[in-house]
């Protein structure tokens, strides 16, 4: 049973993928239509496999070769990690069919939505290393794709390959990772790894920890890497939300969170994740304080809480990052998604340009304030336990500078949170934009992940014996049942956290009394829009390359005699080096 | 005996026919006759199905005999897994060009002089990957160079074409005079020419070999288009028809560097040198070809240009080979060698259906450049998709082939288990990410709203010259998705190459 | 002086290889790239009976210089007929103005 359903839910969607293709434009209403049913599909296989959580490899696809066998396993981790991929993707499919209603090219769009849900199934289910590279790399491939989907746009251009570029450099990380399990234990298996990773050498094993942590930070958007998720913004909405907000920037976790109890005793990696997932969050976190694009202001707070996940990591509590990875799929796609609804609403992305649009729109209103609280970490709604079992793990196993430090963006968090939905939906318009009519697609997405906001947390105990119990053997994730999370969430250092949540929401209803504070502050404020200085060292790194290739091509003379001189110096260049090493 | 009337004729079938094709197409173009010119082509698609099925049926004798080799003097011919990849791989990309210049080539004077020198091209290299005697080898080399010269210099009323054919003439002809001296050095040390016979030699018998090996290096690299000896490569694959380009990217270069395998076959045990200079050469193209091609504006001189890149990954592979004896080396450059002949061929005959549709069909004889590609996929769809796909491929993007191939080569780097390597193997990695920077907006040019005034103006694109872009597609994502298939291939052309470095 | 024949033929076949060589690189006559062609490839033939002489095998390396000289014509024979083509068309032999491809 297992090995049809693991198998279907890759396959319909990419069935899917290349009906879509086939049909493109000639009947718009019918290539919505077909793209929801293959979405909602893969949805339903995807739930269909949560009972059927095991250890064993379900489903192997003999290739040999230097190329192992392909093989599927559905374990917990991987099983949880499919299911948000596929039914959030289902969600956002729906949404699709009112947002991008009329727009041109539908076959290419979901075409590669459903080759990304397909891919993202397929990477978080295999557990044959070159097969997780090998969808690693498709869903960078959908990403690019759909990024720049809007191809006449240079911005959205630029961005798709912005992305593509800066998560293949990672993925290198991941590539090299993997060829050296291979080379080193004579196999892709992530079990069979995890089980003899001793016997690979102490430097090499390094060498594989940090490629990993390369991969991840690439994927993830984690520093210093984090510059391609901002401008990935481009992107339609559901897209966003899908891909750069629920499901593919996780996999940079996940791979962390699956490798984790081979890299644990790794000489400064914990230390490595640790300060890497706080630098993310920190940097983003400040960025999204300053930033006036709806969208953006999403992207950063997207960085900023996978640095949470990474940190826990680095702390070594796994089920802490996954539990809030599952919370965090679920309010950031809700935000995301009724982001979308408001920029298709009014047709502008810059926040300056809104405000009062709550009245127009009640509905996404209190739907983005339910995401929006999420985010913030209040209680009682899902991001609150999540974020606060990180925040136990960093005390007790982490520095601590690092733990205030992850508090203080506790604080920044709420602060741009409610300082995003104040300047979208309260006040009075500060532009005479147009509210369109939203479609009944977007709301009957958007419920079904408010209400998930909600209640999610509710799942901890189930959550907890699926990952814990039903994860593959080698795996540091301790089970956390409910009775304990709740005793140890609620605790004295919550209290901490939640006074600085809400020192953070004075500041903000007192932000006239405080301006003198603000002002003093401009320095952080210029840096931050400047986004740290890292955007200047990519546009660096791709001109000194333009540059360089430019000039090489004087190399090309186009004159015979010259051509001649090639050959004959190479001969006389091969003789030396021969006379030389000989 | 039959086994040798059949290894016979599938040598010397091409070269029948060439003249066959040649007379048949001449006496009927003359006359005008519709009818003459279409069994002309009709002949060539039949010779090369009969000679598919020939290779089919010595496959079939090798393997019931254990073996397949021919005499000719003292001269052997050999038919081991490096010719049967060679063969393989010209003959599906010759069957492929072939179909696809049907229409391409309808307008042009002097058609059937293309069919006949195409066959001679593909046979000259069937013969070549079999030849197991130096001289010899450089007699198929020679047979190749010469008709891909006046393939090359097929337009021959523009200028640009000619000096492409000329530059391409000449360097040719230095390269492969350093080959005659190289094995008139390899002769006087051994008295002999036969690779059988060169193994036994040692390099205290032989003082001269040293010498010898970098002439035949330099002289079979520059059809191979090794770095510094690459400049006739991007005007010749610029210039000549599409289908040509194809062949010339997908086969004839390979097919240099397999001459070149064979004819350094002999040091592979004498030291590690040889496997070194393997590996720098490729380094050396890999970053060479990235940068080049960055910066260009023409279609096909572009993909001139990362056909250097990819000959660096399949030197990379047969370096690990030769210098670490790393059968995946041996396997995955074949292995690049084979995807490479698809994906590189598939992106010519791609870029070849718009320049034939955009301009050459209106008589205008101007190159395709990236601003005549927006906007492409809205009135020719298969031909953008057929594109993205196969310089996405190139770009090591999954589920296309060029990802599983890149992957075996770079195995093979890492199971050296040697630092250098890594670090070889890494800056591999990074450059095919840096040869993303070409393709993808190349991409992205293609599924624009926007189309270009060459788009817009452009004729309908025969339906015949689609066939050939369809099986390429389909070819290069199975093998991505399922890259066993061809196991058989490569996994024999490696050991076939293992065994001519170490027998 | 009383120079031993496979010194003198080794001068030779040097020189000749270096005469088209150097002359490869420094001229612009394309007429004149041909000629110069011709002359590495006839040392190249010499070399090839240089070598038969030394090891005793000198039928197979007369065999050989005659398939070399046989394949070379062809390709001076190609060559010379590009070099008619170019002169119809651009009205000139010099490499220098044959150098539209570039870059």
């Amino acid at each position: 049973m297992t090995p049809i359903l693991i198998a279907l839910t890759i396959g319909i969607p990419w069935l899917g993928a290349i009906i879509v293709w086939l049909m493109g434009d000639r009947r718009e209403d019918l290539t919505h239509w077909v793209s929801i049913l293959f979405s909602i599909g893969a949805a339903i296989t995807s739930v269909l496999l949560l009972p059927n959580a095991s250890q064993e490899t379900a489903l192997t696809i003999p290739i040999g070769g230097d190329f192992g066998d392909f093989t599927f396993v559905a374990d917990g981790l991987g099983i949880f990690l499919s299911v948000i991929a596929a039914v959030i993707g289902s969600l956002a499919v729906i949404f699709s069919k009112s947002y991008m209603k009329g727009e041109g090219s539908l076959g290419r769009y979901y075409a590669f939505v459903l080759f990304f849900i397909g891919a993202m199934v397929g990477l978080v289910l295999s557990s044959n290393l070159l097969l997780i590279f090998l969808f690693w790399e498709i869903t960078a491939l959908c990403s690019y794709a759909l990024i720049s989907f809007h191809n006449d746009d240079p911005k959205a251009v630029k961005g798709g390959i912005k992305a593509l570029i800066i998560t293949s450099i990672g993925g290198v990380g991941l590539m090299v990772g993997a060829l050296i399990v291979y080379a080193y234990t004579g196999s892709y298996d992530i079990n069979n790894f995890l089980a003899n990773y001793s016997t690979i050498p102490g430097n090499i094993l390094a060498l594989l920890a940090f490629g990993f942590l390369i991969a991840a930070a690439a994927k993830s958007a984690q520093f210093p890497f984090q510059t391609w998720l901002p401008d990935a913004m481009e992107a339609p909405s559901p897209i966003s939300a899908l891909i750069h907000a629920a499901t593919m920037v996780n996999a940079g976790v996940y791979l962390l969170a699956r490798f984790y109890p081979a890299f644990k005793d790794v000489p400064y990696w914990s230390e490595a994740v640790m300060i890497v997932g706080a630098l993310s969050a920190l940097l983003a976190a400040v960025m999204a304080l300053v930033s006036n694009d709806l969208k953006r202001v999403l992207a950063y707070s997207t960085v900023s809480q996978l640095g949470y996940m990474v940190y826990a990591i680095g702390t070594g509590s796994v089920y802490a990052s996954q539990f809030h990875l599952f919370s965090h799929s679920i309010f950031k796609a809700l935000l995301f998604l009724s982001a979308g609804a408001v920029i298709h609403s009014i047709g502008t992305r810059n926040m300056l340009e809104m405000g009062g649009v709550g009245k127009k729109h009640p509905l996404v209103k209190w739907v983005f304030i339910i995401g929006a609280l999420a985010l913030a970490g209040l209680p009682i709604l899902n991001g609150f336990w999540s974020k606060e079992l990180i925040l136990e793990s960093g005390l007790k196993n982490g520095p601590l500078w690092l733990y205030i430090v992850m508090v203080f963006v506790a604080g920044l968090t709420a602060l741009y949170t409610i300082r995003c939905v104040w300047l979208v939906f309260f006040g009075e318009p500060r532009s005479d934009y147009h509210a369109h009519a939203i479609g009944w697609e977007m709301i009957a997405a958007l419920l079904p992940l408010a209400g998930a906001a909600l209640v999610s947390w509710l799942a901890a105990g189930r959550f907890s014996v699926l990952l814990g119990e039903k994860s593959l053997p080698f795996h540091a994730i301790e089970p956390l049942p409910y009775k304990e999370m709740m005793h140890e969430i609620l605790s004295l250092p919550t209290l901490v956290v939640m006074a600085v949540i809400t020192a953070a929401i004075l500041l903000w209803v007192f932000r006239k009394k405080l301006e003198g504070l603000i002002n003093g502050l401009k320095s952080i404020r210029w840096a931050a829009e400047n986004s740290f200085g890292f955007e200047a060292i990519n546009n660096a790194i791709v001109k000194v390359t333009q540059s360089t290739a430019e000039a090489l091509r004087v190399t090309q003379t186009g004159i015979l005699n010259w051509n001649v001189f090639g050959i004959l110096a190479s001969v006389i260049l091969l003789l030396a080096i021969l006379v030389l090493g000989a | 005996m039959t086994s040798n009337f059949l290894f016979s004729s599938l040598l010397l079938l091409p070269f029948l026919a060439a003249p066959i094709v040649y007379m048949l197409g001449r006496s009927t173009a003359r006359n005008g006759n519709v009818l003459g010119i279409s069994l002309t082509r009709a002949l060539t698609v039949f010779f090369l199905l009969v000679e598919g099925c020939l290779l089919y049926l010595v496959v079939k004798q090798a393997l019931s005999s254990g073996g397949t080799y021919l005499l000719i003097g003292d001269e052997p011919l050999v038919f081991d897994g490096i010719g049967l990849i060679l063969a393989c791989v010209v003959l599906f990309l010759g069957l492929m060009v072939t179909l696809f210049s049907i229409d391409y080539m309808s307008n042009e004077k002097g058609e059937e002089k293309f069919y006949a020198l195409l066959l001679a091209t593909i046979g000259s290299i069937i013969g070549l990957g079999m030849s197991y005697d130096l001289f010899n080898l450089w007699l198929w080399f020679e047979a190749m160079a010469i008709s891909t010269y006046l393939l090359v210099a097929f337009y021959n009323d523009e200028p640009p074409s000619l000096e492409a054919g000329v530059k391409y003439l000449v360097q040719s002809a230095v390269g492969s005079a350093l080959v005659m001296f190289g094995i008139a050095m390899m002769f006087s040390q051994t008295g002999s020419t036969t690779l059988t016979d060169l193994w036994q030699m040692t390099s205290s018998e032989a003082p001269l070999a040293k010498i010898a090996g970098v002439l035949l290096i330099v002289g079979f690299g520059v059809k191979t288009a090794l770095v510094p000896l690459h400049t006739w490569l991007p005007d010749a694959h610029s210039q000549a028809p599409s289908g040509i380009s194809a062949m010339l990217s997908g086969v004839v270069i390979e097919a240099g560097l397999v001459a070149m395998l064979r004819a350094i076959s002999m040091f592979g045990k004498v030291d590690f040198n040889w496997g070194a200079i393997l590996i720098g050469f490729g380094c050396l193209n890999i970053l060479v070809g990235n940068l080049m091609a960055l910066r260009q504006t023409q279609v096909k001189r572009l993909l001139a240009y990362s056909s250097l890149a990819h000959v660096g990954y399949m030197l990379l592979g047969f370096g690990f080979g030769m210098a670490f004896g790393r059968f995946e080396g041996a396997a995955g450059g074949f292995f690049h060698l084979l995807t490479h002949s698809m994906m590189k061929g598939l992106a010519f005959l791609a870029a070849g259906s718009l320049l034939f549709t955009l301009h050459l069909s209106k008589q205008e004889h101007v190159p395709l450049t990236l601003d005549d590609l927006n906007g492409a996929s809205r009135k020719y769809p298969v031909a953008a998709f057929a594109l993205g796909l196969a310089v996405l491929g190139l770009g090591g993007i999954p589920p296309m082939a060029g990802f599983m191939s890149k992957w075996q080569v770079l195995v093979a780097g890492v199971k050296a288990e040697n630092t250098l390597m890594l670090i070889v193997v890494i800056f591999a990695a990074l450059n095919s990410i840096l040869s993303l920077g070409y393709y993808a907006p190349l991409v992205n040019r293609m599924y624009r709203h926007e189309p270009s005034t060459a788009v817009e103006q452009g004729n309908k694109m025969p339906g015949l010259m689609i066939i050939p872009l369809v099986i390429l597609s389909i070819a290069i994502v199975v093998i991505g998705i399922w890259p066993s298939s061809v196991q058989f291939l490569t996994e024999q052309a490696g050991l076939s190459l293992l065994y001519t470095f170490f027998y | 002086m009383n120079l031993p024949i496979p010194l003198v033929v080794l001068i030779t076949i040097l020189c000749l290889a270096g005469i088209g060589l150097y002359c490869l690189l420094i001229t612009r006559n394309l007429i004149k790239v041909v000629i110069a062609l011709q002359l590495i490839v006839k040392g190249a033939v010499l070399a090839f009976i240089l070598a038969g002489n030394m090891t005793g095998q000198l039928n197979l390396a007369q065999s050989m210089a005659l398939t070399v000289i046989v394949a070379d014509t062809i390709v001076a024979v190609v060559g010379l007929a590009l070099a008619v083509q170019i002169r119809l068309k651009t009205g000139s032999l010099d490499i220098k103005s044959l150098s539209s491809l570039k870059r």
